[in-house]
């Protein structure tokens, strides 16, 4: 046997016993038990009784209401995470100062408290009884906590880490010839900014943000706590179908809940779409 | 006139040195604002809120704190906790790097579609994983019959618990693993398979080496996420204390009964946990480079 | 081979930290003595306000049971919104008994076949402690809340649970709806449009609407809100826990009644009928009458009664939910989807709830 026919009958070879049949049914049935059914599940429930009572559902006052309410809290959140992310990011790579690593290593926090906890202490800390909950109310009428500023607020801790692991690596890598000779072009700091270094992080940017945004949709356990959870005005679609579901609204909680992952899985089609372009771009 | 014309230059000269001056500081006050903004983001948005966490922790001290966690329903809370997120952690270990494997060395149709369902549990709501699991396993639900037969309790029992942990923490490991994999050159495996390697000893001594910082980070992240579920166990499990109750179901039981100490100590004892695994990853990971 | 030095001491420290943790739990776990012949556990589905009555009363009834047959009895215990608890036992919650917040949370467990015994039967109606809405305020009463009509003021903040996971909340709605409707409230006319005025009126001063009763209270007791309506008894157990805050009972309200039951298939099916059956009547005894009425509610016991009437003034107009033709008329007509609640609801908001 020469080399050739040994590489050739190689690239057919599987660590598993089975052959490539084998090890594809064995992908394909872990994600169908653990994905697929539970998906299929809630479709078959919220469309049980047709389309018409779908989105009769979808769209009754309250449900409608807690869906925008999760759609715009979502957006406004993602775009200043997304512009702190980026900017957290730049002067972590960029700049030397005092605190430096421990500023990078509580990056990761979020990810590490359970919701229920950080709701906990938005409450503890930002309440209207609290010295700044209470002088915000004072002064300005507003309320974080129990209103809309209080999601926002939840959600920006929550996804805070997304955005900026996604520019991190792909800062680091940056070649700064075009930086440097965009400066002794004349350009200015914002200017170079702008033209120069961000344009390759659009794409680590756009799904940093695309994540934070889906990770948004779905959030209960600290929202649930935080936002006063009225309906038409600070109650967010994930804990409507809390409600629904607890109140035996089974194709309400459905109905909703599929508009959610829809949304969802929609964006994060999305981010995936552009990250397959860039990877053939740069092939 | 050349007395004039060196004095100009002076002149330039001063006014050059003076530009760059300027410039330089202007560089250097433009960082120090951008670094005072981010520092004081992250101290406001992360650091005040664990702060006041710890405070509300060691309110009557420290003694009293690790007291509160002293007690045998806290044990049970985070045993439960430990088990299901390490058998989890395992479950999706092994499955996750096949389900990467497939989809990185293997083409065929539907693998894109693939490719998006597994970021799927990251943006479905806890709540509903756990409505979903109830539909299938619930009294009434569409497996019920079947697992009413061989005996076995799903819902508001660990099964189920387990189930919705599962399913919530499905994206990492695969996350972790595909760029990972799609990164290795597989000449070396071809290599080893010319020195005599069966396909079993390539993947083990080759493959799986190179593989291991996505599967470190994989495991980490899985492991945080399971500790910290709290929606979806919420509904499958009914939180029923010493059976179905998590630390995170004991700090929302604690902070209904008033027992804020023990809430909070138990939160920070949580987090600080997680926070273990997380640092301690990114900081293998930045040794490695 | 792996990894190299620096690295395996921080992997050491990681997997330490996971096996300590798991050792602590694990052994504390082991300790626990396995069930025996002796030995029988009871699995107890409850709503959130009556915990610390039950954590006096089962250690009694352990006692009482040990001493009668010799058989020790171990609870597990679960604590949530009326109708989640009852929803959760309908969708395969094993309790063996159910201490809800209102009998149609009972009536749905019984409707899915699950409760087959007449509970009704017991003494009190199945009825094992009552209460009465009332309103938690601010030490001192600086916002002068005497009665319902104080609700409705302008700039005042008011929290009530939500009534689609709270039976409480669906009591409180009730509470104030009668009252209107039987004209205690100034400046309402005594039917159901004033009664609906009167509702919309204090909705608009809602500002939290929490899952249950006790999550209400507690985020009272952060310093949230100026007033609380909630259980009488929730009250009583927040100030005896050391909190600072005043009971103020309306001039009307409505009896709050408790039910228990025994879940019959999950008793057939675990085996503890007997000692289930027995915990159900050792509740309508005078040791746990007096532990309910302990823990701030109002025992349905005569004799108990009398004797804890210094801590329960009468109420002077109290009606029960018969004013609304039980919780079968009720509950649709109210909470159901045009449900009064949510049309008054929708007013707030200026938005139309229902077609």
């Amino acid at each position: 046997m020469n080399l050739q026919t040994t590489i050739a009958a190689t690239d057919n070879q599987h660590p598993f016993p089975w052959g490539r049949w084998g090890i594809r049914s064995v992908a394909l049935s872990y994600l169908l038990v653990m994905l697929i059914i539970p998906l299929l599940v809630i479709l078959q429930d919220g469309f049980r009784e047709g389309l018409a009572e779908f989105w009769r559902q979808v769209t009754l006052p309250m449900a409608w209401h807690a869906l925008k309410l999760t759609l715009w809290t979502s957006a406004l959140m993602t775009i200043i995470n997304t512009s702190m992310g980026v900017l957290t990011a730049f002067v972590i790579v960029r700049y030397d100062f005092p605190g430096k690593r421990f500023l990078n290593g509580i990056i990761d926090l979020p990810l590490a408290i359970p919701t229920l906890v950080t709701g906990v202490m938005l409450v503890i800390l930002f309440g209207p009884q609290q010295a700044l909950g209470a002088w915000l109310k004072e002064q300005f009428d507003f309320s974080v906590i129990f209103a809309p500023p209080g999601i926002i607020l939840a959600l920006l801790f929550l996804t805070f880490p997304f955005v900026v692991r996604s520019v991190q690596p792909v800062l680091m890598e940056l070649d700064r010839a075009q930086e440097h000779a965009a400066a002794t072009l004349g350009a200015g700091g914002w200017t170079i900014f702008r033209r120069v270094i961000l344009p390759p992080l659009s794409l680590p940017v756009i799904t940093g943000a695309l994540l934070s945004f889906a990770r948004a949709i779905g959030e209960f356990g600290s929202i649930v706590i935080v936002a006063g959870n009225i309906p038409l005005v600070s109650q967010t679609a994930a804990v409507y179908v809390f409600g629904e579901v607890e109140s035996e609204n089974r194709l309400g909680a459905s109905a909703v809940s599929i508009v959610m992952v829809a949304i969802a899985f929609t964006l994060l089609m999305f981010a995936d779409y552009l990250r397959q372009r860039s990877k053939k771009r740069n092939a | 006139m050349s007395v004039s014309s060196s004095s100009r230059t002076t002149q330039i000269q001063i006014q050059n040195s003076f530009v760059e001056w300027r410039d330089r500081n202007k560089a250097k006050l433009g960082k120090w604002i951008l670094i005072t903004v981010v520092v004081a983001y992250v101290a406001f948005l992360i650091v005040t809120p664990i702060t006041a966490l710890a405070f509300g922790a060691f309110e009557k001290g420290i003694r009293a704190s690790i007291a509160s966690l002293n007690d045998p329903a806290v044990f049970k809370a985070f045993w439960n906790t430990l088990w299901i997120s390490l058998l989890v952690v395992i479950v999706h270990a092994i499955f996750g790097t096949v389900v990467a494997w497939v989809f990185v060395r293997h083409r065929f149709p539907g693998r894109n579609l693939i490719n998006g369902l597994v970021d799927m549990p990251f943006a479905v709501s806890p709540v509903v994983a756990g409505y979903m699991l109830l539909l299938l396993f619930g009294r009434n639900g569409i497996l019920a019959p079947i697992i009413d037969a061989l005996g076995i309790q799903v819902a508001f029992a660990m099964p189920g618990m387990v189930m919705a942990t599962l399913f919530v923490t499905l994206p990492f490991m695969i996350r972790e693993l595909i760029p990972v994999l799609e990164a290795f050159n597989t000449q070396q495996e071809k290599a080893a398979a010319t020195l005599g390697a069966n396909s079993w000893q390539t993947f083990w001594r080759v493959t799986f080496p190179a593989l291991r910082w996505g599967m470190i980070y994989g495991v980490t992240l899985t492991f945080a996420r399971a500790l910290g579920e709290f929606g979806a166990v919420l509904v499958i499990g009914g939180g029923v204390q010493g059976r179905t109750e998590t630390a995170t179901l004991f700090i929302y039981r604690a902070l209904d009964e008033r027992q804020y100490v023990g809430a909070y100590s138990a939160a920070l004892a949580l987090g600080l946990f997680s926070l273990i695994l997380v640092m301690g990853s990114d900081w293998l990971r930045r040794k490695e480079h | 081979m792996f990894f190299k030095f620096s690295q395996k001491i921080i992997l050491a420290v990681m997997l330490a930290s996971l096996l300590i943790t798991g050792c602590a739990s694990g052994n504390n776990n082991a300790t626990q003595a396995p069930a025996s012949a002796g030995e029988v556990k009871l699995i107890l589905g409850a709503y959130t306000t009556p915990r610390e009555a039950y954590g006096e009363i089962i250690p009694l009834f352990q006692s009482y049971w040990k001493e009668k047959t010799g058989q020790t009895v171990t609870f597990e215990e679960s604590y949530q919104g009326s109708g989640a608890q009852s929803r959760a036992v309908v969708e395969g919650f094993e309790a063996d008994i159910i201490a809800l917040s209102l009998e149609a949370d009972i009536t749905r467990i019984e409707k899915a076949g699950l409760i087959t015994n007449d509970w009704r039967g017991k003494p009190f109606g199945g009825m094992v402690s009552t209460s009465a809405v009332a309103f938690a305020v601010r030490q001192g009463n600086p916002k002068n809340i005497h009665d319902w009509a104080d609700l409705a003021q302008p700039d005042l903040e008011v929290l009530t649970p939500n009534p689609k996971t709270s039976g409480g909340a669906m009591w409180n709605i009730l509470a104030l709806y009668g009252a209107a409707k039987r004209g205690h409230v100034a400046g309402y006319t005594a039917d159901d449009k004033g009664a609906q005025d009167f509702l919309l009126a204090v909705l608009k001063n809602v500002t939290v609407m929490d899952k249950g009763a006790r999550e209400s209270i507690t985020n009272f007791e952060k310093g949230i809100g100026d007033v609380a309506i909630t259980y009488e008894n929730e009250v009583l157990v927040g100030r005896q826990a050391g909190l600072n805050y005043d009971l103020v009972l309306p001039s009307s309200t409505i009896r709050i009644d408790n039910p228990v039951a025994v879940v019959d298939t999950y008793v057939d099916k675990h085996g503890t009928r007997d000692v289930a059956e027995a915990f159900v009547d050792f509740l309508f005894t005078k040791p746990a009458q007096e532990v309910f009425a302990k823990y701030g509610l109002r025992s349905p016991d005569a004799e108990v009664a009398k004797a804890t009437a210094a801590s329960y003034p009468p109420i002077q107009d109290l009606f029960t939910i018969d004013e609304f033709g039980g919780w079968k008329e009720a509950t649709p007509t109210f909470f159901g989807d045009n449900g009064i609640f949510y049309n008054v609801f929708g007013q707030v908001q200026g938005i139309q709830t229902s077609e």
